[in-house]
Order: C-alpha cells, then structure tokens, then sequence
C-alpha cells in the first residue's frame, strides 16, 4: 500500500508552519503504512530528510518535525511489499543533496533498470526499487533533463505502479502510471498545493473547502516551481 | 420524525454504520463533518434516506440493499460497489471505481467519475452526468452505464452484455467493444435515466451506444481455435 503526502507553500506566510501542517497529513496516512515513515523538507537553502522505522507520529515527533518550516515538504508512510523494513529502505529517497523521491506503488523492472545506470556509474545502497527510480531520475536531471521531462522518462524506462511525488530545490511534481492504479488527490489554492494519497489526509488544511480538488490523470506529469 | 444526526468527529465509523443499519424503515440520517472519511452508510437493508453532508472517503453507500443514500459533496473510490438496491446519489465528483460490481440500485453522479467508472458491473444502473475516465465499463456484465460527458481511453473493454451510452466524445474503444445503431428503445431507456437523474443536458436521442462485439465473449475452442 503505502501513503504519500506533499505540501507546495506559495503563501511565504505560511512558510514557518510547514512541519505543523505536514505532520498531521503524514499521521493520517498511517493507516497506509505503519512500517516506516519519513518526511522531506526543503527551507530554500538545502533539504533535509528524516526517515526511521516505526509509527509515522512517533517519528516526527522524536525529530521535531512540526516545529520546522520551510517552503515545500513531503513525506511517505510505509508498508513494505519487496525489500526490507529498515531506515535505509524507507522513503524519502535523496539521490542527489536537493532532490526527494516518495512512491507508492512498485517497479518490477527495477533490478535492470539498476544494471542499466550501474554501468553510468551510479550505484544504489539498497535493493529497494524506489531507491532505484530516484537515482534514475537524479540521473537524467543531472544530465540536464528538466524535472517534467525526467519523469516522463520514467513512464519510459521503467515498468510498475507508481504515483511519484518528486522535490527539488525549487520544483514539486506529481505523476501517475499508465493505468493510475496507486491513488492521489491533489487539493490547490492560493496559498498552497497539497498532494496526498486520500483525500482525509488533506481535510483538515487551512481553507481546503475552497480549494480545488482533482485526482492527476494517468501519465501527465503536474509541476509547479517556487 | 427529526433526521437522526451522526457526527463523524464524535462517532467512529463502525458506530455510525451501526446506528444507521438499526433505524426504522422510513427513517431519516444526517451524517455530519466526514472529512474524507471511508466506508460510511455500507451494509444497509432498511429503507431510509442518508445524507452525508460533506466530502467523503472510499466505498460510501457499498453493500447496501435498500437505502437512499445522497453525499453533499465528492467521494474517493469505490462508491456503491456491489450495491444490491437502493439509491446513491453523489453531488460533485467521484473517484476511481464508481458503481464497481454493483448488482442493482442506482448510482448517480453529479459530477464527474475517474477511471474504470462501473467496473465489472452486474445489472445495477451507474448514471454520470460528467465525463468518465479511462476503462470504463471495463468487464461489465449486465446493467447500463449512462455518460453525459465524454469517456476515457478503452471504454468498455472485454464488456459482456452491459450497455453503455455516451452523450459526449469518446476517447478510444477497448477490446470487442463496438458502437451500434441507437434503436427506439434505447432512446426511451436513456430518456427515463435521464429523467431520473436529473440530468437535463443529455438529448436520448443523440447518445452512442457502445456494446459488446462478443468476439471475447467466450472462449470458443470449437471455433477452429481463433481467438
């Protein structure tokens, strides 16, 4: 299963209550994924990830998550289905310094996707096929590729399920498999665009009855830049 | 009688479920401040009226055997599934799945419907004023599925003997699923679902019909083996 959350501030006042306003859409995601959780945030000047084993809740708040800011987070709840349960296996995936990687769903061509960038160099930790997906995008980003387009490469390469929530110093982007099996509500105002797995992770945002909802069609990719 | 009032932030889900499936026939409910919460109004076979006043969460009004159910906003996936009888009637959008295996009833959708609308549906009736996603209809064995709008890619692939009606474009068919001629009685059909609905901007007699071609229907192996 698995449960992925986003928020995208575009409101700079809201910028200090990042962590309070994430921490409660990644608890409610629990019941998604009880295995692990993990949670990127980006303040404008680097990105930190903070990922552990256990109830998501209790994870944010030994590192105090709620009490960060930030313009733009996201974060994962994790139920395992094809590696280990382990700090390292769990999202977000960083593979460069700026760029997070949360995914539900699962690749199933990830072992040759894994040999294909082995041979440009680029090795993985783990043998998580998420870690996999996030080097392969970090990949084509290094090599100039806009986000957008990197995931588009995605639909190419790599064969699976998977709604992708990606960050980067400056971009937040969302896209869906082919079939759109795994969920995702995206929720967009003035002040901000969140992106959860189900909508009640969303409900209890700041003016989220007036917010525009819509589920992402399959193989589009939304981005929006700071 | 007073609607008898439910408030999602006080109740848990199994408490109002119950405290619905034990109302009288005839009975009225308001469920209050749902908030995206799953599974409400699943399992009834008393003749009331449900309101759930709010956007709702996954398989609202599924399973059930008699009540009329209206949400006052959208839902997540899997409205009405395997519904048997009785109403659902949703005011905004639906997610994916909507009507999914439904065997009677009614599902009507204000809005719009995501992907795979009236999945494998079995003889209930699936009423979208909006446009419909991607494989729609898909395996649909018996019942009507009726779009106003425009369908997604693969509309009713591998359909069995569900009829589909579309009032807008169609994006592609599925495998043997075919257009044909609009006949006299399905003019009359989609003008009475129509009706019911509410839905007033579809003109029955400008619909497409999209049914199965039965090339997939069964597995002919004394059909010199042509599948």
């Amino acid at each position: 299963m698995c449960g992925i959350v986003g928020l995208h501030l575009k409101n700079a006042e809201l910028y200090p209550r990042l962590g309070e306003l994430l921490v409660p859409m990644l608890d409610c995601m629990a019941s998604r994924g009880p295995d692990s959780a993990g949670v990127a945030l980006h303040d404008g000047h680097a990105m930190h990830v903070v990922k552990d084993v256990g109830p998501p809740v209790e994870i944010c708040v030994r590192n105090g998550i709620a009490e960060r800011g930030g313009f733009q987070g996201i974060g994962h709840t994790r139920m395992a289905t094809e590696s280990a349960v382990t700090t390292q296996h769990s999202h977000p995936f960083a593979p460069t310094p700026d760029m997070a990687v949360v995914h539900n769903g699962s690749f199933s061509n990830h072992a040759t996707v894994r040999r294909r960038l082995a041979r440009h160099g680029i090795g993985c930790t783990t043998d998580n096929d998420t870690e996999v997906a996030s080097r392969f995008i970090g990949h084509q980003v290094a090599g100039g590729a806009d986000l957008a387009d990197a995931l588009r490469m995605v639909l190419k390469e790599l064969d699976g399920f998977f709604t992708l929530l990606v960050t980067t110093g400056t971009q937040f982007a969302v896209l869906r498999d082919s079939f759109a099996c795994k969920p995702a509500v995206i929720a967009e105002t003035d002040d901000y665009v969140a992106v959860a797995s189900e909508y009640h992770a969303l409900a209890g945002l700041p003016g989220i009855g007036d917010a525009r909802v819509f589920e992402p069609v399959p193989e589009e990719v939304y981005a929006w830049t700071r | 009688m007073d609607p008898v009032i439910l408030d999602c932030t006080q109740l848990s889900t199994r408490e109002i479920n119950a405290a619905l499936g034990g109302l009288p026939d005839g009975a009225a409910a308001r469920v209050m401040a749902p908030w995206g919460r799953h599974n409400l109004a699943v399992g009834l076979d008393n003749r009331i009226t449900v309101r759930i006043e709010g956007n709702a969460g996954y398989f609202i009004g599924g399973l059930c055997a008699g009540p009329d159910v209206v949400v006052d906003g959208f839902v997540g996936w899997s409205v009405a599934e395997n519904l048997m009888r009785g109403t659902v009637r949703v005011r905004g959008n639906a997610s994916e799945c909507a009507g999914a295996s439904a065997h009677g009833g009614t599902l009507i959708v204000e809005g719009d419907a995501s992907s795979r609308a009236g999945i494998s549906l079995k003889g209930g009736t699936v009423l979208v004023a909006g446009d419909v996603g991607h494989m729609s209809g898909f395996m649909a064995q018996a019942g009507i599925l009726l779009v106003g709008g425009d369908a997604g890619q693969a509309l009713g692939d591998s359909l069995y003997e569900t009829v589909i009606y579309v009032g807008g474009s169609i994006a592609s068919l599925g495998s043997d699923a075919r257009v044909e001629d609009l006949t006299d009685d399905d003019v009359l059909t989609v003008k009475r679902l129509a009706d019911r609905a509410g839905f007033e901007h579809i003109d029955p007699g400008n619909v497409t019909r999209v049914a199965s071609a039965r090339e997939l229907y069964h597995f002919d192996a004394l059909a010199g083996q042509r599948y």
